[in-house]
């Protein structure tokens, strides 16, 4: 085996792992603290990219900075749809429910960028990214690394918050227990609406990165809720680090797979990994799963 | 009397049905091949609703990937007819497809069924949808499988009948097929089995219900209806790609189609499907672009306004005005 692809492959495989953590960890959280899975969560990651592409054709903004911005849009969008749909949904324990509510706002979310923006394939192009390096014959992509540096520091942030801050404290602890929470004080009903829109704004700031690194259209929805899943059901629900190990080792999975498999592999082997996961430790490799979740 | 769970079936409910389907038999006789084209419709994937319902309807078991099933189903049968050749006459190549696919179609349902019943609620839901995407991207990439260039399937006839009404009467039977094995479920102990699963799989489970047992019949029994379906509806296309056979959408139909009308029941499904395909075909013939759009805010609204469907609407209806003369239940 060639040392310089084996290199090249799980370098490859970190960056790609990285998007895949950040665009999963707001999937996660969700469904850590409301229990319920978002199916228009990769609509929320595009959107992000959409939101970015508005503001760089319209205002000339460079994508990188409208990391907060699209997190604000999307958080915004999180809000509403929680407090006019689905929270009461929630409030009933109704996990069907809150999966057709998600996927037909999913649906409505979709036919709108079609039809106000199009159908059409587009880039995000940032000139402030790093530049691209070479060591030996191993390629380091400039936009990627880029990607990937963004992702670990609003990972990071968002650790830090869930861990230091109060609202950090009342987040978990709706999540361990709703009841005994909301008799300590902790307005529940409010959590769960933040915790849906701070969930919501980082799938929109990671759908800014995956612009940039990535060609993105209306119809990828889907492989972006996938993907979500998937990295959650490997890392383990609720908590950014499992967000990152998941993430991580799925981009080593899909990398790995297409290069020394197959380029037509890394969709199969995403999901019988995720298959087998799902049998064998629905908890994750962390196992960390805030509530009994089979 | 046998099963004091259930009413018998009434004179007037039979009658009714009765000459709703002499009805729907004659139809092709008087009717537009364009209305019948979307009675076509109607009655297959009506058909497939109420057959996604074996289990879905039960139990909280809600497959989001029963279209693997349809694209089994027509991928096997069109493979093997191809294999078969032209020297054989089509209609007995139907045959022969149909119960290959059949075979096929059983053979891997019991081979997923042991793993993936043991997820519960959102995690089974999930578990077929990856299952119907790996079944899709295999038939994609692989090219024994053809999947990506296409498959061209013999086409069928009979003579003296036009090729819509013969998939109508097929589709039709279809429908029939699959409602009478989905009263007749419902009324067996296996269906008992299956509310008691649905309302608390782990009660039911140390009362003595065989739900392991139970859930792989239903989930079988779906598959393999769900299978015949994919095999019609791929002959009525003719042509077949992975795109057409392996859609989320066709997965997805089957829940709304559910939802719309009354989940666990048998007129429910079917309403479900006349009304959206009456609504998308018709109504929105000329407004392809907000297809989707539509479907989503039909989908939110009957799951947050009527959540046990249409048919739960009016049985709630009925139920609160007759409520004062029955006093209890059943």
């Amino acid at each position: 085996m060639n040392g310089a692809l084996l290199v090249q492959t799980a370098i490859d495989g970190l960056i790609l792992g990285g998007i895949f953590s950040i665009s999963a960890v707001g999937f996660s959280l969700v469904f850590g603290v409301l229990g319920i899975v978002n199916l228009a969560h990769g609509m929320f990651v595009l959107l992000g990219a959409y939101a970015a592409l508005v503001l760089k054709h319209q205002f000339g903004i460079d994508p990188f900075f409208s990391l907060l911005p699209s997190f604000i849009v999307l958080f915004l969008i999180g809000l509403l749809l929680e407090t006019s749909l689905l929270s009461g949904a929630v409030r009933r324990g109704s996990l069907m429910t809150t999966l057709l509510i998600t996927f037909g706002a999913s649906l409505i979310l979709k036919d709108l960028v079609v039809l106000l923006i199009g159908p059409d394939i587009h880039t995000l192009d940032s000139t402030w990214t790093l530049p691209t390096v070479h060591v030996g014959s191993v390629v380091i992509d400039g936009n990627r690394a880029t990607g990937l540096i963004a992702s670990l520091v609003l990972l990071a942030v968002l650790s830090i918050v869930l861990a230091k801050f109060k609202i950090g404290r009342a987040i978990r602890a709706t999540a361990q227990e709703t009841f005994a929470a909301s008799l300590c004080g902790v307005d529940s009903r409010r959590i769960y609406a933040l915790t849906f829109a701070v969930s919501a704004g980082f799938a929109g700031a990671s759908g800014v990165i995956v612009g940039i690194i990535n060609p993105f259209s209306p119809t990828d929805d889907a492989f972006w809720t996938l993907n979500a899943f998937v990295t959650v059901v490997l890392g383990g629900i609720g908590n950014p680090l499992g967000s990152l190990v998941g993430g991580l080792l799925l981009g080593q999975i899909s990398t790995f797979s297409s290069q020394y498999v197959g380029s037509v592999f890394p969709n199969i082997f995403m999901f019988c990994a995720l298959l087998l996961m799902l049998i064998w430790r629905p908890h994750g490799l962390l196992g960390s799963s805030f509530r009994g979740s089979v | 009397m046998k099963n004091p769970f259930h009413r018998p079936l009434s004179a007037f409910w039979l009658a009714s049905s009765a000459i709703a389907l002499i009805v729907a038999v004659i139809l092709p006789a008087v009717l537009l091949p364009f209305h019948l084209r979307v009675l076509q419709q109607i009655f297959l994937f009506g058909g497939m609703a109420i057959a996604w319902g074996f289990l879905g309807g039960f139990t909280t078991y809600w497959s989001f990937g029963h279209t693997a099933f349809i694209g089994l189903g027509a991928f096997s049968s069109a493979l093997f007819e191809q294999w078969l050749g032209p020297a054989i006459a089509p209609e007995l190549r139907l045959a022969c497809g149909l119960l290959i696919a059949v075979v096929i179609t059983f053979a891997v349902a019991i081979l997923i069924a042991l793993p993936i019943l043991k997820l519960r609620g959102v995690y089974f839901a999930i578990g077929m949808l990856a299952f119907a995407e790996i079944l899709g991207e295999a038939s994609r990439n692989f090219d024994i499988f053809q999947g990506a260039i296409g498959v061209s399937l013999p086409a069928v006839s009979l003579p003296g009948v036009s090729s819509v009404s013969l998939f109508y009467w097929l589709f039709l039977m279809l429908f029939v097929v699959n409602s009478l094995i989905f009263i007749a479920l419902r009324r067996s102990r296996i269906g008992m089995g299956l509310i008691c699963i649905g309302q608390d799989e782990d009660t039911a489970n140390m009362l003595g219900v065989p739900a392991e047992r139970h859930k792989r019949i239903a989930f079988v029994l779906s598959a393999c209806m769900i299978s015949i379906g994919g095999v019609l509806y791929a002959h009525s296309l003719g042509f077949i790609t992975t795109g057409s056979v392996f859609r989320v959408e066709h997965s997805l139909d089957m829940i709304v189609f559910n939802m719309l009308g009354g989940i666990g029941t048998v007129i429910g499904p079917a309403l479900g499907t006349a009304i959206m395909v009456f609504v998308t075909q018709i109504v929105l013939g000329r407004l392809l672009d907000y297809h989707l759009m539509l479907t989503g805010v039909i989908l939110i609204a009957i799951v947050s306004l009527a959540p046990a469907g249409l048919i739960g609407l009016v049985e709630s209806r009925y139920r609160r005005r007759r409520s004062t003369q029955i006093g209890t239940a059943l």
